[in-house]
């Protein structure tokens, strides 16, 4: 557990500015078996100070790797100097910041470790189970990681607070070939939030998704390409939370806004179907707790809920203070760090859009010619909201019965007119978490939602 | 230095004292200094001061490998034993190996001090530059930095090699903007060794800026058809270099046996004009490698000459692995001579196809199998840039355009990092709606 040895530097927080301090641990294991061979097997523990001071709009931000009242000092005094500089070589002249209720949110739990050797055991475990149950394979990689941190931050006019966030997964990856000889390939993810050594305790509780992942492949290698053109598709939850996080998500944090996203002269404008609800999610969704929840962010904003999309109306966007001040929203929590070295940035936490009322089989059956689309390989998306994202796992829909499974793929669009064609919304919602946003920093965050009946522009071979 | 050398020794005997056969460790010291101008405006500056120090020790031919960013002599004692734990647990693997000792050299790379005033200067410069030149362009964020780093990597074989080494970098992401109208944003980048020269002339950014502004105005194409594709240097680094170098050549992807290149070692893969290396010695390759993770000093190579597959990207480990020969740099300092044709002409030689920037799709497929969206595009018809295009779809296959090349432009890409030209493909899907 971090031991606070910073905060006697908030003795140097500049008078006339707003100021933060942050003492951080990161902490990561990861083990790679690529064919039953650990070809990685690291463990990495990165602490570090750093201290961000905002003077008239013009942020000085500075980090050191040491935790110690020295280091808190020296970073404390070099932000308020990079502040000043910037104030001086060009001055933005913005008012102060609103204050937030100053409160302590102490730690809640503690990290557990656990020995190299367990993940490097459990790793074993799941790849001798593929070896003596998935015979078809030319190729497998089975990789067992966590990685959390610890946070300690003291505001000068905001929430001071100790949390933690701890995540790990498994990580499986077939390949297999097809009649012609190509590989194709496949994976799933397993875990959540949490350490290795709670989460992870029996292997065999992976063996059915292990199988269902091994027979899908089977399929897929046995299958076609995608007819490209625009297609009536139903996208499963995962792929729901994708589209959420990538094209829509990204267009309606406030940074992007003021660079220019498709997000901004659209607010309070139709830019979904009416049955499309969509939440930034801080630490509860629908009556559970989020995949990666989070209480407090890295500015000491309190956490909760930043509404976006509400009966197919933008509604809002994902704010900092400063932003929040700039557009006259509440700042919901949503500025976060990755690393000791980083500067918070607007981030999302569990992005998803609400539940339905309609069941997945009467939405397959309803289609009498698309696809029905699970998995991304990645997605990524424009300001303008135009995204692209791979499929590597779907299956045709013919007369409302799934067909045969599709070789990888793309689908693309535009996430504003596509969101206007969705016209069935399940009633269940799928999460997921292990992946990591990127924009200047990687984050992990959640992502989610409902199956979507929609049409989308899919790519054929 | 000095500091970082003890480091290093205590590192090395502490791992000799607990039973390692073998480690390797490097210790290192940074600061970074960094402008960041958000939505057209100087939002932050940030002054970082960093440290690592990465352990790895074979014992009975286990690895492991730790890293932390402390210093004091209590936290790197408990890395090594550490290291040792996650060694002793792990399946052994006589393919790990590391470069013979004893050796020890300093290498000294680009412009380890910064200049912070004219850095910002060099910085609000090109914001004037570009607001200028380009008045539709809307920067969504700008990162000017220096980055100073020093550095020790010592084996118990007994090499030594001392690095200092500073670049300052530039990355631009952009969109273009008149009214309600709005583009794709785009990136630009280039990472240099002085601030002799405005920002807004190096690399291509003068000249993608100019691009980016025009494709306010975009046409979804209708139907599709197959024709030539002239890759830009951004979107054949993603295409085409990334699929050779990850699904071809990797480590990853012979081990496995997965790659399609697996059995061509000097075949013909592409059209005899294509020469492809590997140079981190070259004088465009800012900072380019010394040396591997491995200790192995960085030689030039070429991948592919005259079309002719030369050599794999393994590492040692691979090497050992696979029973291949290890590469004799593990650098990204991509190098591909340039061709003979101005890239006008080759655009005035196609009837129609497309210019690509930037390719946002899927990541192509263990087979070199690609489709994804033409970000950044245009339309070429009749010899001419006819429209920027929007919702385009491309798809392909890689081992198939390299032996389709249509031609190589002779203007070439430098950012520091990579010296390439655009190409030109033959036989590549464009699709609309």
């Amino acid at each position: 557990m971090l031991q606070d040895v910073i905060s006697s530097a908030r003795a140097d927080f500049p008078a006339g500015a707003s100021s933060e301090l942050r003492g951080q641990l990161s902490r990561s294991r990861q083990v790679v078996l690529l064919g039953g061979n650990v070809v990685a097997n690291q463990r990495a523990d990165i602490s570090g100070v750093s201290a961000r001071v905002n003077r008239g709009g013009s942020y000085g931000f500075s980090s050191m790797a040491e935790l110690s009242p020295e280091a808190a000092r020296m970073v404390m005094r070099a932000a308020a100097d990079n502040a000043a500089f910037m104030a001086g070589h060009a001055p933005r002249g913005q008012a102060a910041l609103p204050r937030i209720e100053h409160r302590v949110l102490p730690l809640a739990a503690d990290i557990s470790d656990v020995a190299q050797s367990d993940y490097i055991d459990f790793a074993r475990a799941v790849d001798s189970y593929i070896t003596a149950h998935c015979p078809e394979l030319v190729s497998r990689t089975v990789v067992a990681m966590e990685d959390s941190m610890e946070k300690m931050i003291f505001t000068s006019d905001a929430t001071d607070a100790h949390f933690i966030a701890p995540r790990s997964y498994i990580y499986v990856m077939m390949t297999a070939l097809t009649p012609e000889g190509a590989p194709v390939e496949l994976f799933d993810v397993f875990g959540g939030e949490g350490t290795f050594g709670v989460s992870f305790t029996d292997a065999a509780s992976l063996s059915a998704g292990i199988d269902r992942l091994y027979e899908r492949l089977m399929q897929k290698r046995a299958g076609v390409y995608a007819d490209a053109g625009l297609k009536a598709v139903i996208l499963g939850g995962h792929m729901t939370g994708m589209l959420s996080h990538e094209a829509v998500g990204h267009t309606v944090e406030a940074d992007l806004v003021l660079g220019g996203s498709v997000a901004g002269p659209n607010l309070g404008k139709r830019v979904a179907s009416e049955l499309v609800t969509m939440t930034d999610f801080a630490h509860t969704a629908f009556g559970a707790r989020c995949p990666l929840p989070v209480f407090t962010d890295d500015e000491g904003t309190p956490a909760e809920d930043a509404p976006l999309i509400e009966n197919g109306i933008l509604t809002g966007y994902m704010n900092s203070r400063e932003t929040a001040a700039r557009f006259g929203m509440k700042p919901c929590g949503n500025a976060r760090a990755w690393s000791f070295s980083d500067e918070p940035l607007i981030r999302m936490r569990n992005t998803a859009v609400h539940p339905g009322r309609d069941k997945l089989e009467d939405m397959i059956a309803s289609v009498d010619d698309g696809y029905y689309l699970l998995s991304s390989t990645n997605g990524q998306a424009d300001t303008t909201g135009e995204f692209m994202f791979g499929v590597s796992l779907g299956y045709e829909i013919k007369h409302g019965k799934l067909g045969r499974a599709l070789l990888d793929t793309t689908i693309s669009g535009v996430a504003f007119d596509m969101l206007k064609t969705v016209d069935m919304v399940s009633d269940t919602v799928e999460w997921e978490s292990s992946g990591f946003c990127g924009k200047k920093q990687p984050m992990p965050v959640g992502m989610g939602g409902p199956a979507l009946r929609c049409k989308v522009m899919i790519g054929g071979r | 230095m000095e500091r970082m050398m003890e480091i290093g020794r205590l590192i090395l005997a502490e791992a000799k004292a607990l039973g390692a056969d073998e480690a390797v460790c490097r210790i290192s010291e940074s600061e970074k200094r960094e402008f960041n101008v958000d939505g057209g405006e100087f939002s932050l500056m940030r002054t970082l001061f960093d440290r690592g120090v990465s352990i790895t020790v074979l014992k009975a031919h286990h690895k492991g490998t730790v890293h932390i960013n402390r210093f004091d002599e209590e936290a790197v004692r408990a890395a090594v034993r550490d290291c040792l734990a996650a060694a002793e647990s792990a399946e052994p693997d006589e393919a790990w190996e590391f470069a013979p000792g004893p050796d020890e050299r300093e290498f000294r790379k680009g412009a380890p001090e910064c200049d912070t005033e004219a850095l910002f200067a060099r910085t609000k410069e090109l914001m004037a530059d570009i607001a200028e030149r380009h008045p539709k362009i809307l920067m969504e964020q700008l990162i000017c930095d220096h980055n100073a780093r020093r550095s020790v990597f010592m084996t118990s074989g007994g090499i030594v090699y001392r690095t200092v080494a500073g670049s300052y970098a530039f990355m631009l992401m952009y969109s273009g903007h008149d009214g309600d109208k709005a583009t794709s944003f785009y990136g630009s980048e280039v990472t240099v060794d002085n601030l002799d020269r405005p920002v807004i002339e190096c690399a291509f950014i003068d000249r993608e800026l100019g691009a980016i502004e025009r494709q306010l105005d975009t046409e979804t194409l209708e139907g599709k058809f197959v024709g030539p594709v002239i890759l830009a240097p951004g979107a054949l680094g993603e295409i085409v270099l990334n699929t050779v170098a990850g699904n071809f050549l990797s480590d990853g992807s012979l081990i496995t046996g997965t790659s399609i290149w697996k059995d061509k070692l000097g075949e013909q893969v592409a059209d005899p004009r294509l020469t492809v290396s590997l140079t981190p010695s070259a004088p465009w390759a800012v900072c380019g490698e010394s040396f591997s993770g491995e200790g192995y000093l960085s030689e030039d190579f070429d991948v592919i000459r005259d079309g002719v597959l030369q050599s794999f990207m393994l590492s040692q480990y691979g090497a050992n692995k696979t029973g291949g020969r290890r590469a004799l740099n593990q650098s990204g300092n991509v190098c591909i001579p340039a061709g003979d044709t101005p890239l006008a002409e080759i655009i005035r030689g196609i009837d129609r196809g497309a210019l690509v920037m930037r390719f946002s799709g899927g990541q192509p497929a263990p087979s070199g199998e690609f489709s994804g969206v033409a970000k950044n595009s245009f339309l070429i018809e009749n010899g001419e840039i006819r429209t920027a295009l929007s919702e385009t779809m491309i798809s392909g296959s890689v081992p198939d355009m390299l032996t389709h090349i249509r031609a190589i432009s002779s203007e070439l890409y430098r950012d520091g990092n990579v010296s390439v030209p655009y190409i030109a493909f033959d036989g590549v899907t464009i699709s609309g709606k």
